[in-house]
């Protein structure tokens, strides 16, 4: 390049940062309204002790079952008398913490398998692959209820199950890439000059291979809350007086018959929400990301 | 053909047996000692001791282990701790309601799937294209055990003359009419689940097949559009419809799981999820096997269906 064309590049209008985003959001408009109720959710979860406006747990009697809108109960109270806004706020604590918490579980170990399984190959591989073949032979959330059942029946454990469940699937992805570009120039380059395989697992290969697998993490945190929800309603996740989505649309049920339909509304537009959230993201990643999983819908 | 599904299956044998002793490994690191629960009162040490060795848990975890699996593929699961009713008759037992929820679920999910879609790929960014499209983005997001709440609290609480009741089952040979009502709410909840997928598969593949070259062809010959859809698309688009909606019935347990609790249907999943807290080991590993066996069962079936269904893929590449 010549010198002389330096200042033409240096010339091109600045467009500021408000303009950039803005056309980042026009491109991206999935993006955005994902990424914004992420944090939104995120803020709620981390400050709920001080914005929400009651105390999830202690009971008033005198206050049981409002309506929504009633002595200022926005979402109104249970049977107990317990704020369902308040719950729905401290709700958001499990849900994004199980997201969070198991889909790293399932990453660290699935992605792990799959670059030692994909580089080294051998014995290994197929005993790896066996396993996790193993695991895929269960439907998601029968093996999810069935190692929550082994554990034990708590929060900590859904977490756990979740994440082991998750497991095959960047296994399975993590391989894959790996043999796409365990060939590739770059590493036999890297191998050449005597670089030694962990470095070049984690220096060359992984970071060429990121994407589809934050996609696969975005995807991933929608079902692990989905998947917390439904361990909850079945009992085996958070345990009460714990205020979680899925527990208290659980324990809304016996007063379905008296149509007080609010004490689950909360926590069911939360949930999915969350959801929707982490699905949205993940799409609009995906088809940012990855062109070639880029599904025509 | 017979080569691939024999390999098939011979591979599939160390899977199954991994799979066995998984199940095997779950169940026995539950919490609590079974005995104690059902013990009760009983304090002796000496009768605990006996039931313990009634129940066959004095032996070591690998004899118990192959115990169980000797007597398993000869199709003995062993009997319930609770009611000592033999695990493969209970879920024999409630198989029907399991099957019936599951095959009326799958048929409403994919028939809705198969019209809104192709209305959907036909008109393109039409209304009901964005409609179904949003409905679809939101269905994979919704729990599906709020949305039973939901049907239940409109249809059998708040619509006037309680369409339909909020639970319960009735057997078809008892009373043919009731056994359907009651079958409307759980299979729409259970459906809803599935819809989504299936609606995004079906417009996605439509849409694939209509860009192809001998559909123009079709078009261009002056075949009227009806022949064009049902005979060259409809056919060629559901193909990967088919391994989807394969996995589903495959899956159908899973599903059953929460909707039968929601709906009080007596059925395989809810037997599960009843057992769990009362540690009946037979049972819940029964049902476990159960439903990772038919899950393996109708992933192979797929697959073989698949490439008889697309002659373009042969069973040597399916086999490299």
């Amino acid at each position: 390049m010549s010198e002389a064309a330096l200042p033409v590049v240096l010339r091109v209008p600045r467009t500021g940062r408000a303009t950039t985003f803005r056309s980042f959001a026009r491109r991206n408009p999935r993006m955005i309204v994902g990424g914004i109720l992420i944090v939104v959710l995120l803020f709620i979860a981390l400050f709920a002790p001080v914005i929400a406006p009651f105390d999830p747990i202690q009971v008033r009697l005198a206050d049981s079952l409002l309506p929504p809108g009633v002595r200022g109960h926005l979402l109104g109270t249970d049977d107990l008398g317990r704020d369902v806004l308040s719950r729905v706020m401290w709700g958001a604590r499990i849900s994004l913490s199980v997201g969070v918490i198991s889909v790293s579980i399932g990453f660290l170990i699935g992605v792990s398998i799959g670059l030692i399984a994909g580089y080294v190959g051998g014995a290994f591989d197929l005993l790896a692959m066996r396993a996790i073949d193993a695991l895929l032979a269960f439907p998601f959330l029968v093996l999810a209820i069935a190692i929550t059942a082994a554990l034990g029946p708590e929060i900590r454990n859904a977490m756990i199950a979740i994440g082991i469940v998750a497991i095959p699937a960047y296994a399975r992805l993590t391989r894959g890439q790996v043999l796409a570009v365990r060939g590739r120039d770059f590493v036999v380059a890297a191998r050449t000059i005597g670089a030694s395989p962990l470095r070049i697992v984690l220096r060359h290969i992984f970071p060429n291979i990121t994407n589809p697998l934050v996609v696969q993490a975005t995807l991933g945190t929608a079902g692990a809350i989905l998947a917390e929800a439904a361990l909850s309603f079945l009992g085996l996740g958070a345990q009460a007086p714990t205020p979680s989505w899925g527990l208290d649309i659980n324990y809304s049920q016996r007063y379905l018959a008296n149509l007080k339909w609010w004490m689950s509304a909360g926590p069911g537009i939360a949930i999915f929400l969350a959801v929707f959230a982490f699905n949205f993201l993940g799409d609009a990643l995906r088809d940012a990301l990855d062109p070639r999983l880029r599904r025509s819908a | 053909m017979t080569i691939y599904i024999l390999r098939r299956l011979l591979l599939m044998i160390p899977v199954a047996l991994l799979v066995t002793v998984i199940i095997f490994v779950l169940i026995r690191m539950a919490p609590g000692d079974p005995v104690l629960t059902y013990a009760g009162e009983e304090k002796d040490p000496a009768t605990i001791e006996v039931i313990r060795k009634d129940l066959g848990l004095d032996q070591p975890l690998p004899v118990q282990y192959f115990a169980w699996l000797s007597h398993a593929v000869r199709g003995d699961l062993g009997r319930s701790f609770q009611t000592k009713q033999p695990v493969l008759q209970a879920i024999a037992e409630r198989l029907p309601v399991t099957l019936e929820l599951g095959l009326a679920a799958v048929t409403l999910s994919v028939s809705v799937a198969l019209v809104v879609g192709t209305i959907s790929a036909l008109n393109r960014n039409g209304i009901v294209d964005l409609v179904s499209t949003s409905v679809t983005l939101a269905g994979v997001s919704f729990p599906n055990f709020y949305l039973g709440l939901l049907l239940i609290l409109t249809f059998a609480y708040v619509v006037p003359g309680h369409i339909f009741p909020p639970g319960g089952f009735v057997p078809f040979t008892q009373d043919p009419g009731e056994n359907l009502r009651r079958l409307v709410l759980p299979a729409i909840t259970l459906a809803t689940a599935s819809l989504a997928v299936n609606l995004r598969q079906v417009r996605s593949s439509l849409l694939d097949v209509f860009g192809q070259e001998y559909i123009r062809t079709a078009r261009a010959k002056g075949l009227r559009e009806r022949v064009v859809i049902t005979r060259h698309s409809l056919k060629n688009a559901l193909i990967p419809v088919v391994t989807i909606v394969g996995i589903q019935i495959g899956a159908i347990i899973e599903g059953a799981i929460i909707t039968e609790t929601i709906f009080f249907l007596p059925g395989i999943g809810r037997l599960a999820v009843q057992a769990i807290p009362s540690q009946d080991y037979p049972v819940v590993q029964g049902v476990v096997l159960i439903s990772a066996l038919s899950f393996m069962v109708t992933t192979l079936l797929v697959d073989v269906l698949y490439a008889f269904l697309d002659p373009r893929i042969s069973f040597e590449t399916v086999r490299a």
